[in-house]
């Protein structure tokens, strides 16, 4: 698979010759390597997970112990809709703010920090954030609320949203900036209807990568927003969601909820990956798009 | 513009799924209000929050309720006997569950008065795997604690075999297998074992989890179940509802008054009768003297206050307790747990009168007496 | 790192009218509030959880990193946060032994690979990033634990098992949860951020450099060796610390798979428990009457501290890659590819 350089090679002994394919395939091991993983998670999920889907796992919420298959988890799926969208509507304006600060105006040692410290919060662990969130939120609110869970993730997926619409307004060519102020348009008309509508792809795109963060997060919401057995839509009372659901499931006695913990990581990582995959096109069209 | 389309339908979006959050929200909100006007009371929603042995009957009743009150969607999250004391008295929850009684500054910590009220018993149950050896082994206190501690360390030691003339043991190494999580599990078993061992008592103690002289940690009852299965010449200890369906040999045990006693729903029920009220911080039911007691057994209780802040949480609350104390004590043996004897659960209800709203006892509904 | 690119707003632009002027005013105004927040959000986070575990640090000083007992019981209680960083530190390091090598490999085969290979297969890497912790942890639980119970362990033990001191770690019981099996999962879990830094401070190795070496008469190999990794060694370092730093913070797959239990010992095939795994599995369960919720955002903030001074310094060995390769045009590379694993 590796290519020559497109030009004559110049003679090697038998010796180099030897320690250099070691060298290749030592590479296309350590791929494998990194591969197998991937798929055997894949496949386990995939085949483990199908026997849990029924028409009662997305429309009921569970059943007791005595028939836990006459039962389902629609109560985690509503909840964790409620969480992740009320934690994207917190953190999109926040992120994409920060962003436009530190691509447009953010100069000298201020923005530096401020550049810093977003990425030294893309690795809060986040059982900290849930952490924090419960002793400032919970605590205050006297109770566990899908709005701490939102909030906890907000921590989690404001720094994310911030550091790549940054990323993304940086690549909108100068001239299209120029061109509008010399049309007399004030700078925040400029940002607003040139600079961010131009990044449009690359900022959804950072967007739902964040939002595929949250999907996934249990510990903060193991803390935040404790889980619930009945569908909840109330912001200020506990809420499950399907990462907690899956976690909870998965350490259970009751046997057949181990398959319903695989259900529930079939759909999440479906979802999570529909996610990734749909922002990396987005992204790549975007690169070609401005280039 | 194409731009202009996506920024379009972000907003429609977002409108949507705000007006979607404020109709849902406003409609659980309705839920709440109505109830106490309609013909028969359907409860409401409400929230728990404690020991995890008892989750399993507590998700049943919870879902069976539902039929008597169908408004009554009681959420129970299992986070621990401790986590249900610490939310109860911090008020993040309706109502707590232990597995433990209150502690004296633990009750002295709470905004207010309450009550705590038994709901089903449990035994912890020694199980061992030694093939050619019959189910039914029978042991004594001090003989479990000397084998926990090492010093019974062959199948065929003299303490066991002076206990089951007849049976023939193997001349087998025992292996100890004992949780390795923090569990009520544990605590009722060290706790037994440091009644019938002073030497027990002395070098290891009673708690969720003590430094184990001799032996392999499992995970859970599940990991320990796993752990002697896996295991010839293993013992261990797994809670009652685990150890019927693990098929292991399931040891008698020796009561104070000498008699052996094999752990059962019915042994274990019985050793409820022994339960005084109110429920003091060193109540327990180990060793119970009534007639026929499994001596390791346990009990676990609901935490509620007496002054409730809502009218309709507090009925609910209510009913759900008479219930469960009545009907809901025939589901207990389904799902492996030992019901409370009849003389208690009576007991029990009188403790439930002490539950008012705004200093009125609240009655439990026609509906749940039915 | 950001002069060179910074948008220049005032070159020959006329003078915008002075309603729009406030207009301007007020929205780069909001939007530098906004962006200050994340130094706030920072600062309120380190406060919060400092105050949170202050009693125990004050009861307890220094001696709270070096105690070996964690007891809530109220009365005798003791709180040590020793069993706890041990467990963090040996699954950590365990995790990035395993991951670097593979991660480097196939950062290196991403660089030498072209045409219809390459973008699926750091696709494939970048999805590996994607599965969230718990499913990592669902599957090491039901599938790769009874997996190395079973097989794996068991077969060390006979092998490496042998061999004086080495030995040692892999000795002892291979039934149950371990720290092998969470050392294993965060393994898996750090490759792809390893792998997408590298890759980007690989990638950003001046082309002259390595045409050089070639027209010398080396391999590819040595072109690597000589020319590569010596340029991408501090990047690598960097990539290696934020790998680290996630496997630190890492909460619920580990979770699932150490059997958190507090204790120091010499094998890999014993429980074991993380400063995450301990905060996830006793938080709710800690009561405040007593110093046990309190112990525990002390523990919250040794993992704050160490995972943010890990990040910071991550930051500094890339940028010390991309000074070393300055006008290459590295530029915001490898902060849009940590932002893709992230």
């Amino acid at each position: 698979m590796i290519v020559a350089e497109g030009r004559a090679r110049p003679w090697v002994s038998g010796a180099r010759k030897w320690q250099d394919r070691g060298f290749t395939i030592f590479m296309w091991a350590c791929a494998t390597v990194a591969m197998v993983p991937l798929v055997l998670i894949t496949l386990y999920v995939a085949t483990r997970g199908y026997h849990a889907l029924s028409i009662n796992f997305f429309t009921k919420e569970p059943a007791g112990p005595l028939d836990p298959t006459a039962g389902g988890i629609l109560q985690s799926f509503i909840g964790s809709a409620l969480i992740v969208g009320m934690a994207t509507m917190f953190s999109v304006p926040l992120g994409v703010f920060a962003a436009v600060y530190l691509s447009e105006y953010g100069r000298g040692w201020f923005a530096s920090a401020m550049r810093l410290i977003a990425e030294v919060l893309l690795s809060t662990p986040s059982i900290v954030a849930g952490a924090f969130i419960w002793s400032v939120v919970v605590v205050a609110m006297g109770s566990f609320s899908a709005v701490a869970g939102a909030l906890s993730l907000t921590v989690l997926m404001w720094p994310v949203i911030a550091r790549a619409t940054e990323e993304v307004l940086r690549l909108v060519p100068q001239d299209l900036r120029e061109g509008a102020l010399a049309l007399g348009l004030p700078r925040w008309k400029v940002i607003l209807r040139v600079v961010v509508p131009t990044a449009g792809a690359g900022t959804i795109t950072s967007i739902m990568l964040a939002v595929a963060r949250g999907l996934g997060e249990t510990a903060p919401i193991l803390l935040t927003a404790l889980g619930n057995d009945f569908i909840n839509t109330n912001p200020l009372q506990p809420t499950d969601a399907v990462p907690l659901r899956i976690y909870d499931y998965a350490r259970t006695s009751v046997e057949p909820l181990h398959v319903f913990a695989w259900g529930g990581a079939l759909i999440l990582l479906a979802a999570v990956l529909v996610l990734s995959i749909a922002a990396r096109v987005l992204s790549t069209r975007q690169q070609k798009r401005i280039a | 513009m194409r731009k202009r389309d996506w920024r379009l339908g972000a907003l429609v979006i977002f409108v949507a799924l705000a007006a979607l959050a404020a109709a849902c929200s406003s409609k659980s909100g309705s839920n709440n209000g109505g109830g106490s006007n309609a013909p028969a009371f359907q409860g409401t929603s409400m929230n728990g929050a404690g020991a995890t042995f008892p989750d399993p009957i507590y998700e049943q009743w919870f879902q069976d309720f539902q039929t008597v009150e169908s408004n009554a969607k009681i959420n129970y999250q299992a986070i621990g006997s401790g986590g249900g004391v610490t939310q109860f008295s911090a008020r993040t929850v309706d109502f707590g569950a232990s597995d433990a009684p209150l502690q004296s500054d633990e009750t002295s910590a709470l905004p207010g008065g309450a009550v705590e009220i038994p709901t089903v018993l449990g035994g912890v149950v020694v199980t061992y795997k030694v093939s050619g050896l019959e189910t039914g082994l029978k042991l004594d206190g001090r003989t479990v604690a000397d084998m926990f501690l090492g010093k019974v360390n062959k199948w065929n030691d003299q303490e066991i075999a002076s206990q089951n003339p007849g049976v023939k043991l193997p001349d087998e190494q025992i292996a100890v297998v004992h949780r390795s999580d923090e569990s009520g599990t544990t605590f009722v078993f060290t706790s037994w074992l440091s009644s019938q061992s002073p030497e027990w008592q002395q070098k290891v103690g009673a708690d969720k989890a003590v430094q184990w002289p001799v032996g392999t940690g499992g995970d859970g009852n599940d990991g320990v179940a796993a752990g002697i299965t896996q295991t010839e010449g293993a013992v261990g200890y797994l809670s009652y509802d685990f150890a019927v369906s693990s098929h292991l040999g399931i040891a008698q045990i020796k009561r104070n008054d000498g008699t052996y006693v094999t752990p059962s729903v019915d042994s274990i029920s019985a050793a409820g009768g022994i339960l005084k009220f109110p429920i003091s911080p060193d109540t327990n039911i180990l060793n119970s003297s009534a007639a026929g007691a499994y001596p390791i057994s346990s009990t676990t209780y609901l935490l509620i206050y007496t002054d409730q802040k809502d009218k309709d949480k507090g009925q609910t609350l209510v009913d759900f307790v008479y219930w469960a104390l009545t009907k809901g004590q025939d589901t207990a043996s389904k799902l492996n747990y030992a019901p409370l004897p009849g003389t208690i659960r009576a007991q029990a209800l009188t403790q439930l009168s002490q539950v008012g709203y705004q200093g009125k006892t609240i009655e439990p509904s026609p509906g749940v007496k039915a | 790192m950001s002069a060179d690119r910074d948008p220049s707003w005032h070159a020959g632009v006329p003078p915008p009218r002075r309603h729009s002027r406030l207009a301007d005013r007020l929205f780069s105004g909001w939007s530098a509030v906004i962006g200050f927040g994340l130094i706030l959000l920072l600062l309120a986070l380190l406060l919060e959880l400092t105050a949170g575990g202050w009693r125990t640090f004050s009861r307890f000083g220094f001696g709270f990193l070096i105690g070996r007992n964690w007891n809530p019981v109220r009365g005798r209680e003791s709180f040590g946060a020793l069993p706890f960083v041990f467990g963090t530190l040996v699954t950590s390091a365990l995790a990035v032994l395993l991951a670097v090598p593979v991660a480097v490999g196939l950062a290196l085969l991403l660089n030498e690979v072209r045409g219809a290979i390459r973008n699926p297969l750091a696709s494939f890497v970048d999805l590996l990033a994607a599965i969230p912790s718990v499913v990592y942890g669902l599957w090491g639980l039901f599938v790769l634990k009874p997996m190395f119970d079973r097989h794996l362990e068991p077969f060390l033990t006979s092998t490496i098992g042998k061999v004086p001191i080495v030995g040692a770690l892999f000795q002892g019981n291979p039934n149950g949860p371990d720290l092998f099996t969470a050392g294993v999962i965060l393994a898996i879990m750090i490759v792809p951020i390893v792998t997408a830094v590298s890759r980007e401070v690989i990638a950003v190795v001046p082309r002259d450099l390595r045409e050089a070496a070639l027209a010398v008469g080396a391999t590819r190999y040595e072109t690597i060796r000589m020319a590569v990794l010596p340029y991408a060694r501090s990047g690598i370092v960097g990539a290696t610390m934020l790998g680290l730093g996630r496997a630190l913070g890492e909460t619920i797959a580990v979770s699932m798979v150490v059997g958190n239990r507090p204790q120091v010992g010499t094998s890999l095939f014993q429980a074991g428990a993380t400063i995450p795994s301990w905060i996830a599995s006793s938080f709710r369960e800690a009561t405040s009457v007593g110093l046990h919720r309190s112990a525990l955002l002390a523990l919250a903030v040794v993992l704050v501290g160490v995972a943010l001074l890990l990040a910071f310094l991550s930051r500094l060995f890339v940028s010390r890659t991309e000074r070393l390769v300055a006008g290459q045009g590295a530029g915001g590379a490898v902060e849009t590819e940590m932002l893709k694993v992230t």
